[in-house]
């Protein structure tokens, strides 16, 4: 792999003042949202309570069929979770914070992967650790995009990552303790892939639970970028697990070396699926 | 089809990306076709009632005017290059087939109009990677790495299934399949294509289709009145991104979403929406 680090930190930087620019259209959509919000009022509470009570099943049913989940003790959570202490928020309220939450559990991943010497350090894979740059960097944009619309809907920014999914993270993180270079690749890996798969699922199913066409908007801006995440980290992960971590590489005569299956790994999928779907309220500011 | 058949330079590994990848599909079949079966069923129940079967749209007015100004394109479909039409349309030409004389055709308003654009697009990409396999059979593109002819086989496949379910949508609301491929864009595909003499020029295109296709969804995702269809929608456009991100890949390009000049991107466009 031939990546300049120095290219690539400007390549980072350079894409910090285009996002700007490439943000300039979903801000006029929050700004909408804004205006849409103030002469529509939101939903009425019997609507929020019933969208509630609807998800709290979800939430049960998630934790019950989700083995990721079942590891984590889900089932405790379920109590504090369930709770109906958003019942009166809009539901796009609820969603938007559900979706920063994620995002934020994303960054956090992220930043702790950065630290470890074979993603952001010296025996990183360039191209890996640009990638996790890059994506941290985007998943706190869509973190800041989700809290925007929330607040203009009268709802407060959710800061703190999913709490079903944190005792995951943690516990996937503490077993790459004194892992290899590539068992700890693979690792992190792994669980990046398990968390945009969840984001990237939600995000298409929250596309049809808002109701407000900016946020819908919101959502089918940033499904698809989620779902590459994952195209691009099941191709990682299936040269990583191939024995072939040198084809992880931008080097344009690369293609003509990578196996034939490397060609669809990325998108097992003609439809994506939504079984892995975070519950709506599940990540709501409490 | 002159591919690159060497063995060695993989040894270990392409039996078990092999493994992977059948497993993948096998999960595929098990999960994904009944779940899209699924949601395209209640895509039909949910516009046998909703009033979205008579909202007009200015997405139909706008291809209404392409498609006149077009029309010697259109020609094109069934004339100068048969091969284009014939490509997607041989099993479903007998009957219930549009022609582009009228596109969307008359009678199909508000989201079954866009499901008509949808399949229509799909349809141009089976055909643009149809016609990309059969230049590389010819020898037409140099050596064709394996990986690069599984892509294209697998996004065939997979534009196939997307083009099925709109179309079934269509049927099961009375109205006709559409078997060509998007009157407006083809004329822009078939100069393009003429063009490619190389594997990087035909992914080039490929992206090209592929973020047309993915940005419509985007746009129409929040477009669509029925939900159902919005979950169609939303459940295709990311699909068109992972073919996007390995495109970008195969060419050496940063493997995401991107602007104009490749720098990534946190959000993804609809410039390109037709």
């Amino acid at each position: 792999m031939n990546l300049d680090p120095r290219a690539l930190s400007d390549l980072l930087e350079e894409s910090q003042d285009l996002q700007a620019d490439a943000l300039r259209p979903t801000n006029d959509a929050l700004d909408e949202l804004v205006e849409a919000s103030r002469s529509e009022s939101g939903e009425d509470r019997e609507s929020n309570i019933q969208f509630h009570q609807e998800h709290q099943s979800g939430l049960l049913s998630s934790f019950q069929g989700a083995s990721l989940l079942g590891a984590a003790g889900g089932l405790t959570l379920v109590a504090v979770l369930a709770s109906a202490a958003s019942a009166a928020s809009s539901k796009d309220v609820q969603v938007l914070q559900t979706a920063a939450s994620i995002e934020n559990l994303a960054v956090a991943t992220y930043k702790t992967a950065l630290t470890l010497p074979y993603i952001g350090g010296s025996t990183a894979n360039p191209v890996v650790k640009k990638f996790a740059q890059v994506t941290m960097n985007q998943h706190a944009q869509h973190a800041a995009a989700f809290n925007s619309a929330a607040r203009s809907l009268g709802g407060r920014a959710q800061t703190k990552p999913d709490p079903a999914f944190v005792p995951v993270v943690n516990k996937a993180v503490a077993s790459l303790k004194g892992a290899t270079d590539a068992q700890g690749t693979l690792g992190v890996v792994g669980l990046a892939i398990e968390l945009e798969n969840i984001a990237a699922e939600t995000y298409v199913k929250n596309t049809v639970l808002v109701s407000k066409t900016s946020n819908r908007e919101l959502f089918a801006s940033i499904m698809g970028v989620e779902a590459q995440h994952v195209g691009v980290l099941l191709a990682v992960q299936a040269l990583l697990v191939g024995g072939a971590p040198q084809l992880i590489s931008l080097d344009p005569g690369t293609a003509a070396k990578l196996p034939a299956a490397a060609g669809s790994v990325g998108f097992p999928n003609a439809f994506y699926k939504t079984n892995s779907a975070a519950p709506a309220m599940q990540g709501a500011v409490k | 089809m002159k591919m690159n058949k060497k063995k060695n330079e993989f040894a270990g590994t392409e039996a078990e990306l092999t493994v992977m990848t059948r497993e993948l599909d096998e999960l595929h079949n098990d999960v994904g076709m009944p779940a899209m079966w699924e949601g395209v069923s209640n895509v039909i129940d949910s516009m046998r009632t909703a009033d979205a079967l008579g909202r007009d749209t200015s997405r139909r007015h706008f291809l209404l005017g392409a498609s006149t100004a077009l029309a010697g394109g259109a020609a094109l479909l069934s004339v100068s290059v048969p091969s284009i039409a014939g490509a997607v349309t041989r099993k479903n030409s007998v009957s219930h087939a549009v022609t582009a004389n009228v596109f969307p055709p008359k009678g199909l308003t508000g989201d079954l109009a866009v499901a008509a654009v949808a399949a229509s697009l799909e349809n141009l990409a089976v055909f643009a990677y149809t016609a990309g396999l059969g230049a590389a059979s010819a020898g037409k593109l140099g050596t064709v790495p394996p990986a690069v002819a599984t892509f294209a086989t697998t996004a065939r496949a997979q534009h196939t299934q997307h083009a099925q379910a709109w179309n079934a949508v269509l049927r099961a609301n009375g109205k006709a399949r559409v078997t060509i491929t998007n009157p407006t864009l083809t004329p822009v595909v078939q100069s393009d294509f003429a063009k490619v003499t190389d594997v990087p020029g035909l992914a080039n295109l490929a992206l090209l289709l592929e973020t047309i296709a993915a940005e419509t969804y985007q746009a129409e995702t929040s477009k669509l009145m029925s939900k159902a269809a919005i979950g169609l929608s939303a459940s295709i456009e990311p699909v068109e991104m992972q073919h996007i991100a390995i495109l970008y890949y195969v060419l050496g390009q940063y493997p995401g979403a991107q602007n104009a000049a490749g720098m990534p991107i946190a959000f993804s466009s609809t410039a390109k929406a037709v």
